[in-house]
């Protein structure tokens, strides 16, 4: 089987309001992935989206981000895979060129979110919910994270302010990334112990806060990937090695699983994909994990064996996940900060690692030269997780 | 058996209980179920009170949790006032009501209340 190379990659412009069109904002991520790479010689496009036809009326992306920029003759598809769809596509791309079909690859996730107004987004994200079990009695996403919070909090004693340290560590790290939608230093008095913390920072979904929760973002995220035999001919950039990529599933309604806290998809997937890079937990330098709400980046690095189950907030609170840690996670400043465009966000993980690998992450660049990265892209309420690692290839 | 009824779907191999509804059993594959009476009182196991309730919730708060009935779980809706009512592992009691309009219906369901 053939070893996959991620030759470029680019998110256009800073995520938050996109006032062109989904195409358009596809088109600019695509295109500076395309000027990383330094070819435009691309078999096949994979468009990783959510909810283009409910939200913006338009379907088929892959058909027109091929002919708004001319891509012809490259062949190309959607694919939709809820909030997973980013690191689907990746996925997808992979096993083309694994499979010997293509040799370049684009993947391109973009959502333009903030066209429709709040109800209307927080309506489409829990169409993912199960439709007779969850969806009719009014379960929303913020609600599903706040049923995980609790049973952390009775469980492992995570409190409030555990979740406000994560926020924070990851709005830090926004501060210092251009392509961030909220740019915002925000401090434990602000939004937690201050008298106008309640004003700042409401209870939305109890014992979630809004800034326990990723805010709606408009973005779009991109990356070249290339047979590794083949880097040469296309590549006037620093590629970094598509390591491996793992997929797991779990039940639709969270109230099947026998223990809604272990996220049995994250497992899986993780499992998965450090079986076929060769690697152990211990090689991972930094993660980029899917933090819709800060409850999910504590059961995520516990269920994908980063930390024992039940002890992620204790290193959280020792500062090990800080950028300047012995594990940064969300260098990025994650979804709280950079924002969640559900179809981008997998994709975006993925140019973080990447930036990261080639040590050109500027500010927010982890230390020591960084050698393996990991990403979590999380779908559904974790029913269907893929999880990724890429590693820098020695010169 | 009456839609009044919480019901699940058992299997008629492996005797697995299921809800909701699935077109294999979880444990053994099997294709045949009946449905069965399921508790209709049960444990809640984590709840919320959610500030934002999505279109077709004529409330401006929504009270929500699982509810452990033994061999299955289901979620909806909590009839409280204050979420200071709530703790986990209390017992709550099924009721048949409107929870919801989709699309200009009126969609019911079991609501959980204070037996």
């Amino acid at each position: 089987m053939r070893d996959v190379a991620i030759i470029g990659v680019g998110m256009g412009s800073r995520w938050g309001k996109y006032n062109g069109s989904l195409i358009e904002m596809m088109a600019e991520a695509s295109l500076s992935a395309i000027d990383d790479a330094g070819t435009d010689n691309i078999d096949a496009v994979f468009v990783a989206n959510m909810g283009a036809g409910r939200i913006n009326n338009q379907t088929a992306l892959g058909s027109a981000l091929i002919d708004y920029l001319n891509l012809f003759p490259a062949v190309g598809a959607s694919i939709e895979n809820g909030p997973a769809s980013g690191a689907t596509a990746a996925r997808i791309g992979y096993m083309a060129i694994t499979s010997g079909l293509h040799d370049v690859v684009m993947i391109t996730g973009g959502e333009k979110m903030r066209v429709a107004p709040g109800p209307v987004v927080t309506d489409f994200v829990a169409t993912m919910a199960h439709p007779e079990a969850e969806y009719i009695h009014g379960i929303t996403f913020p609600s599903l994270g706040a049923f995980l919070a609790r049973l952390y909090f009775e469980k492992y004693g995570v409190t409030s302010e555990d979740l406000a340290r994560i926020a924070i560590k990851n709005h830090q790290n926004g501060l210092k990334n251009p392509h961030a939608h909220i740019q915002q230093n925000i401090t434990m008095e602000g939004i937690l112990t201050s008298r106008e913390a309640a004003l700042n920072n409401p209870m939305i979904a109890d014992p979630l806060h809004l800034y326990d929760m990723c805010p709606v973002t408009d973005g779009a995220a991109s990356l070249i990937m290339c047979s590794m035999d083949k880097v040469q001919e296309f590549s006037n950039s620093r590629f970094v090695k598509f390591a491996g990529t793992g997929q797991g599933m779990d039940t639709m309604a969270v109230h099947e699983r026998e223990d809604p806290t272990f996220l049995k998809a994250v497992d899986i997937a993780s499992n998965q994909a450090f079986k076929m890079a060769g690697l152990t937990r211990k090689d991972i330098d930094f993660a980029e994990i899917h933090d819709a709400f800060e409850i999910l980046e504590l059961a995520e690095l516990e269920s994908a064996g980063f930390f024992e189950r039940g002890k992620a907030h204790l290193a959280v609170r020792e500062g090990e996940t800080e950028l300047t840690g012995t594990f940064p996670v969300n260098t990025s400043g994650g979804l709280k900060a950079r924002g969640h465009p559900v179809g981008a966000t997998g994709v975006a993980q993925l140019c973080e690692l990447v930036w990261q690998l080639r040590g050109e992450a500027g500010e927010r660049q982890v230390l020591n030269k960084p050698k393996h990265g990991y990403a979590v892209n999380f779908g559904g309420f974790g029913n269907n997780v893929v999880s990724t690692i890429l590693s820098r290839v020695e010169e | 058996m009456t839609e009044h009824t919480p019901i699940g779907y058992k299997c008629l191999k492996c005797g697995k209980i299921h809800y909701p509804r699935h077109g294999r059993c979880l444990q053994c594959k099997n294709r045949e179920f009946e449905e069965v009476a399921v508790p209709t009182k049960g444990k809640l196991v984590t709840f919320t009170k959610l500030k934002a309730p999505p279109s077709g919730i004529a409330s401006r708060s929504l009270f929500l949790g699982i509810i452990d009935l033994g061999e299955v779980g289901y979620t909806g809706q909590l009839d409280v006032e204050n979420i200071d009512d709530l703790q986990v592992g209390m017992e709550l009691e099924a009721t048949w009501k409107q929870v919801r309009i989709i699309d200009n219906r009126a969609i019911h369901g079991f609501v959980w209340g204070l037996p």
